[in-house]
């Protein structure tokens, strides 16, 4: 077997770095509740050399430096971005193992020489982009085993032998280093001169175990991450081909292969991009996107056909097309499905499908549903949600008891300024008229009073700025039509408030 | 309750809009759980009008079945709405047009009476602002709202429609009926006590429709 090199590396601030603004000057820390206490999780360099320690009460920090910038820690925006520094190092070597929560191991093994050896390659990494732009402290070992790498990085100071470390490299629980430390030894190689059977016998098997992996007697294997080839398909032409038939045939052979690719990851595409090369060199892109995972070539055929119908201009293959690539950015699991014996769940795909096409046609944003949002005013407690985007629909709250509906079907945006008259100015109106037309109101309702959102408005705090309120009314007019009229302002706010009509009910 | 898997024609202006959307929705709902389609093509001023998803609320309808289609203009929302007339499982699909609505001729109508006998699903095209012209269509309706009942302190009452059967294929046609707004069905229900309104069948607003299809 050929000597395998490894190199860990060890960004020992990365929490607080993530966090901490670049040319922050103050000392800087990242907070946590623990047992009802604020205490600091994380530090930066600054305060680190300052004397805080992980683990000190908030308070009693502040009371230090009063200047000290916290924020909250957040555990998994870290992994988050340990997992992308993973993936950014996978250019160095396809050997790429997460040592969370702050560590990458890396194995170099034949690496090393597309680097220049293994100096300049430590030296590469720790000048790569994504370290460098976020300024992350980094720190490197290399050793011929993973463990061994690990503990250098982390407990030597520049050492390049595992058996001058000290003893809580072994990462043992406190007492058992402080019982190695009182009888006598200092560091890993006292240790290893020692019995392995008396270590057993006093520490457990577990001091053992530790000890012969650091010394590379024992494996500790690694669990890298899987680096998946990119979903990319591609046939390229002897002679550029401009029949669309054959262009058809191709581009279905493609997703043929697409599919089963995707079969065998699990994985059903959520988005397609064709890209078709032109033999003078221009490329022309397609994109399609999908509610639902699939990779059923058929549907994603009929979605391309809808694509290439809305184009404002058509495909010119021009003298022909020399390359077709076919792309799935996008993907989600997707695992394989039986047909149910009733046919029911058909009618969700069914459905899926008609919103891909009409999205694919139409546009994204034109085909939703409404969603309820947090909010009095009337036009501001709906969203709409693209239903490519969120195939489930949200559930709406239950109705209110009331038996005549409160809220129109139709609201108009904006509202209709209308002319009113009312017998009393707080009152509601006697007629008004809308878009040249009277109205006789013969039944009224309210007002039903909405505030205004203040808290939206910059200085609505205070008085006079904090928007108007409107006083809502229900009319019904001599042929029983009814309208949701609102006066814009209270005659306190405003000195002749307008009349708005702001929906139609059924 | 409008008869699933036939094209129906409803007539309204712009006041009585939101009457005849509730009347379809209503109409079409009652087949509760599975989504409805509209979609919509407004002009003029019916361009600002927004679905209010607490209204829907208010009238029982689950804003959440209801899937919106922004069509630009008449061709794509026929064409839309052929494609969702196509796709089983579906309560009913609703096209909302404003205007004389030229696409819409002989041909468009039966397309959407073929696609909605196949997969039995019932399509209404909602016409405001414009003069019944010929087509496929199974029933026309004209809508236009009542006064509600009295009620005590001079409060609002249940909404209240008028609905006339204009025409009907291969059927009688010109009877009208009064209805309220039952709120527990969320649908439009013929009211009984209605004496000026006789024509109007005992009970339910199932149009009688002949087994045999003329035309």
């Amino acid at each position: 077997m050929t000597a395998r090199r490894h190199l860990a590396l060890w960004f020992p601030f990365l929490p607080s770095e993530r966090v901490k603004p670049l040319g922050e000057t103050n000392p800087f820390a990242l907070v946590e509740r623990q047992a009802n206490a604020l205490r600091l999780s994380a530090l930066c360099p600054l305060a680190a050399r300052n004397g805080l320690a992980v683990g000190m009460p908030l308070a009693n920090a502040r009371a230090r430096f009063p200047q000290l910038i916290t924020a909250p820690h957040d555990r998994q925006a870290d992994h988050q971005e340990l997992a992308r520094l993973a993936t950014r190092m996978m250019r160095f070597t396809p050997l790429v193992t997460l040592d969370p929560p702050d560590g990458l191991l890396l194995d170099i093994t034949g690496c090393a020489h597309l680097w220049g050896g293994e100096e300049a390659m430590v030296d590469a990494v720790a000048s790569d982009a994504a370290v460098l732009d976020a300024g992350y402290s980094l720190r490197g070992a290399l050793a011929d085993h993973a463990a061994a790498a690990r503990a250098l990085v982390r407990y030597g100071r520049g050492q390049r032998d595992v058996r001058a470390l000290p003893l809580a490299a072994l990462e043992l629980d406190s007492d058992a280093t402080r019982g190695l430390e009182r009888a006598g030894l200092k560091n890993i190689g006292d240790l290893a001169t020692r019995p392995m059977a008396a270590i057993a016998a006093r520490f457990g098997q577990g001091a053992v175990v530790a000890l012969r992996r650091l010394l590379g007697e024992e494996a500790a294997p690694t669990a890298p991450l899987r680096n998946m080839a990119p979903l990319r398909f591609e046939r390229s032409f002897a002679e550029p081909v401009a029949l669309q038939a054959t262009i058809a045939a191709c581009f279905r052979d493609l997703l043929l292969q697409a599919a089963q690719v995707l079969e065998q990851r699990a994985l059903g595409g959520r988005a397609f991009r064709l890209i078709l090369h032109r033999s003078d060199g221009l490329r022309q892109h397609l994109d399609i996107t999908t509610s639902q995972p699939t990779r059923d070539p058929a549907p994603v055929l009929r979605l391309f056909d809808e694509r290439i119908a809305a184009l404002a201009d058509p495909l010119d293959p021009g003298f022909g097309y020399d390359r077709i690539t076919l792309l799935v950015p996008a993907t989600q699991p997707l695992s394989a499905r039986q047909s149910d014996l009733t046919g029911e769940g058909e009618e969700d795909h069914a459905l899926a499908d008609l919103v891909d096409r009409l999205s694919t046609r139409l546009g994204a944003e034109r085909i939703y549903r409404l969603a309820p949002r947090d909010s009095h005013i009337p036009e501001r407690s709906q969203r709409r949600l693209p239903a490519l985007h969120h195939s489930t629909p949200k559930p709406w709250p239950a109705p209110d008891r009331e038996e005549v509906p409160l809220r129109p079907l139709l609201l108009f945006d904006p509202p209709q300024p209308v002319t009113a008259m009312a017998s009393v100015p707080d009152g509601p109106p006697l007629r008004f008229r809308w878009q040249g037309q009277l109205h006789e109101v013969v039944l009224a309702e309210g007002p039903e009073r909405i505030a205004p959102e203040w808290w939206r408005l910059p200085q609505g705090h205070l008085t006079d700025h904090g928007g108007l309120t409107r006083d809502y009314y229900r009319v019904e007019n001599a042929e029983g039509n009814r309208f949701w009229l609102f006066r814009h302002g209270l005659y306190q706010e405003r000195h002749n408030p307008a009349w708005y009509l702001h929906g139609i009910f059924a | 309750m409008l008869s699933q898997g036939h094209l129906h024609e409803i007539h309204a202006g712009l006041q009585d809009w939101a009457a005849a959307l509730g009347f379809v929705l209503g109409g079409f709902g009652a087949k509760a759980g599975l989504p409805l389609v509209l979609v919509r093509s407004p002009r003029g001023i019916a361009k600002h009008l927004r679905l209010h998803g607490e209204g829907l609320l208010a009238l029982g309808i689950d804003p959440a079945r209801l899937l919106i289609v922004e069509a630009g203009d008449e061709q794509d929302m026929l064409r839309a709405g052929l494609d969702a007339a196509r796709s089983s499982k579906l309560a009913g699909v609703v096209l909302e047009s404003w205007g004389k609505l030229s696409a819409y001729d002989l041909t468009a109508s039966r397309r959407l009476v073929l696609a909605g006998e196949r997969s039995g699903v019932g399509v209404a095209v909602l016409r405001g602002d414009a003069p019944p012209r010929p087509s496929a269509a199974r029933c026309r309706w004209g809508l236009r709202a009542l006064p509600s009942s009295p009620q005590p302190a001079k409060s609002l009452g249940m909404p209240a429609i008028e609905v006339e059967l204009q025409r009907q294929r291969g059927g009688a046609a010109g009877m009208s009926w009064r209805m309220e707004w039952d709120k527990e069905h969320g649908i439009f229900r013929p009211t009984t006590d209605s004496a000026e309104y006789d024509s109007a069948p005992p009970s339910g607003a199932v149009v009688p429709f002949p087994a045999f299809r003329a035309g």
